[in-house]
């Protein structure tokens, strides 16, 4: 299907991948499976990222929404919003695009072994998590409870709908839906994330609680989880920052002193709070 | 004794360089303005030059430069990564470009490295030259080097009485030299001018007491954003990438950029990180005074060269920043005046 003189020796050269397959999962979020050729690929944990380019508009990051201890294709799960995504919508399977990574730190998760898992994601927050929720699936033994509060502002933006019924039918695992707005075909919760959290008041003690979504509902969530007793080493999110290079050059994702590309995505509040720079 | 070469024997031996495959870059006057440019030979070479207006980065670091092609044809993509596989020599660099050049290679050769850079740092000689007069904006000996300082280089030559007393610097140096044929003279070089003394020491824990101060949107008010202190500065390296589509090909362009453009830091969905002005230009003297030495574990990220005391249009002046966080946080560290 294509043919490069593949070298890693610039960071910033994509290795050619093959879109395999495109699966709709909302009126706008795609859920994209890449296949690289021979000798490709690259191992990657659960909150990496990587660069996605299609050649001739641009590349922007994406996290990885797969598993890798799976073994399938790398997943990503994009919502069309800037130039990028929309190239990449417009892209059928069979198409070649650029990718490169992985890059971050990803979740912590040897510190998650043996607590509670409180996961919560809103929108598109979602697509980080799937990696945990999977890796607590396949690895059930390592962890406590699981539990999943996931929103989204209607029943039809819910991302991975389609492998709730499979998380919630693991024993220990709980998923907790919500919606902000309520509407034909669902007759389940409607509220906010942070009144589902008030609502069920998880186990504070020997729990994580692992944050994704708009900077808004983090904020709320936040003081909501605060509120409950969390303290902020028990608490993980992952920070959104524009990244052009992926490997702390460009300067441009930094806030203050951490270079997110290279030091987060992934922090604790307990980082986030002793940041130079506040956000 | 000292090894000597003539004006016309330093031409000649980089004639002989360049006639070898060499390519020589070096100042040279480009409609009147003093850059860095390939010679096509010697002597359009400017040896008089003092501090060009843009700094020899532009060899490394090109202003703008392809990092790979792509070519559709027949359902295929082929990707041609652009390489750089020649000798270069970089020369006439004053010891301050010099260290502008290691300052680019802390951040750019730090594992992973930039793939481009790397290529061409490694593929370049730097030949210096030491400075006999200062200009005004001159200030390297506030930052770890001087005049006649051949650190970081291959390289150095002093101007004498009819040419140059020549030495090498690094091993690299010693066998770039091997094509010279110096003379052996007794001589002695000239007393190197001293540039103005500022305040460097502690800088980096001046700026952290300062971080929150007011100080950053005072200054910030009059920047026009136009840029030009990071293009013409030797230690700026932030970059941008772009991707120009031309018929079945596309150029992936990696060009520089600068922190003080709007939209810098804005993300896809409109939040920014960096949005204020403040916020701006206190990320440029943050990163040259506090993360750069910090995360690198190096020195202050700032050559002493006074390009950009020169370049800016408001006369955001650097040398100023240095006093004013030493008078500031000297008088008032923790007041935090906002
Ligand atoms: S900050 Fe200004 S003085 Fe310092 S290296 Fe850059 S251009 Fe030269
Ligand atoms: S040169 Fe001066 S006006 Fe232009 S961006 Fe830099 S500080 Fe602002
Ligand atoms: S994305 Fe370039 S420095 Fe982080």
């Amino acid at each position: 299907m294509w043919a490069a003189e593949k070298s890693r020796a610039n960071p910033l050269v994509p290795l050619p991948a093959t879109i395999s397959a495109v699966r709709e999962l909302t009126i706008d979020v795609n859920l994209f499976q890449v296949q690289f050729g021979d000798g490709g690929g690259f191992p990657y944990r659960p909150g990496q990222f990587a660069f996605l380019s299609a050649f001739g508009v641009g590349e922007a990051p994406f996290s990885i929404t797969s598993l890798n201890d799976e073994g399938g294709p790398m997943e990503f799960a994009i919502r069309r919003v800037g130039t990028v995504s929309t190239a990449l919508h417009d892209m059928e399977p069979g198409s070649v695009l650029g990718v490169r990574g992985p890059f971050g730190n990803g979740f912590p998760l040897d510190t998650f072994k043996g607590k509670n898992l409180v996961i919560i994601g809103g929108g598109i927050g979602l697509a980080p998590l799937r990696p945990i929720i999977k890796n607590a699936l396949v690895y059930r033994d390592d962890y406590g409870e699981v539990v999943v509060i996931y929103g989204a502002r209607t029943h039809q933006d819910l991302v991975f709908a389609s492998e709730f019924e499979d998380w919630a039918a693991v024993p220990g695992v709980r998923l907790e839906l919500t919606v902000d707005r309520e509407g034909p075909g669902w007759d389940g919760r409607v509220a906010l994330v942070p009144a589902v959290i008030k609502e069920l008041q998880p186990t504070v003690e020997n729990a994580v609680a692992i944050i994704c979504g708009p900077p808004i509902m983090i904020r709320f969530v936040l003081a909501e989880l605060k509120a409950q007793g969390f303290e902020n080493h028990q608490i993980v999110t992952t920070l959104e920052s524009k990244m052009k290079c992926g490997i702390g050059k460009c300067a441009r994702c930094n806030i203050g002193e951490k270079y997110v590309c290279q030091d987060g995505p992934v922090f604790t509040f307990d980082q986030i709070s002793g940041f130079l720079e506040q956000i | 004794m000292s090894r000597f070469l003539s004006r016309e024997a330093l031409l000649a031996w980089l004639d002989g360089l360049r006639e070898g495959g060499t390519v020589v870059v070096a100042p040279t006057l480009v409609e009147g303005v003093s850059l860095y440019r390939q010679v096509p030979v010697a002597s359009e070479i400017d040896l008089d030059a003092s501090v060009t207006v843009v700094s020899p980065k532009e060899w490394l670091f090109p202003a703008s430069h392809t990092i790979f092609t792509v070519e559709r044809k027949d359902g295929r993509v082929d990707l041609r990564e652009n390489t750089f596989d020649g000798r270069a020599v970089l020369f006439g660099l004053h010891p301050c470009d010099a260290l502008g050049v290691h300052l680019m290679d802390v951040p750019f050769l730090a594992e992973p490295a930039d793939g481009s850079y790397r290529e061409r740092r490694e593929r370049t000689a730097l030949v210096g030259l030491s400075c006999i007069r200062c200009r005004p904006e001159c200030f390297c000996t506030s930052v770890d080097t001087s005049p006649d300082d051949p650190t970081h280089l291959d390289v150095m030559l002093t101007l004498v009485e009819g040419g140059y007393v020549v030495a090498a610097a690094s091993d690299k140096g010693e066998a770039l030299l091997a094509s010279a044929k110096p003379e052996e003279k007794a001589l002695s070089l000239p007393e190197p001018p001293a540039p103005e003394k500022l305040p460097t020491e502690d800088l980096p824990r001046l700026f952290r007491a300062l971080y929150d101060d007011g100080y950053w949107g005072r200054l910030a008010d009059r920047c026009i954003h136009c840029n030009i202190c990071s293009y013409v500065c030797p230690t700026c390296y932030c970059f941008d990438m772009r991707d120009y589509p031309r018929g079945n090909t596309a150029e992936r362009v990696q060009s520089w950029e600068s922190c003080q453009a709007p939209g810098f830091t804005r993300l896809a969905g409109g939040h920014d990180t960096r949005g204020s002005k403040a916020a701006k230009m206190r990320q440029r003297f943050a990163h040259k005074f506090l993360y750069f030495p910090e995360t690198f574990d190096s020195q202050l990220s700032c050559s002493g060269c006074g390009r950009c005391v020169r370049a800016c249009p408001v006369n955001i002046d650097i040398r100023e920043i240095i006093s004013d966080l030493k008078k500031i946080g000297v008088s008032s560290v923790g007041s935090g005046e906002k």
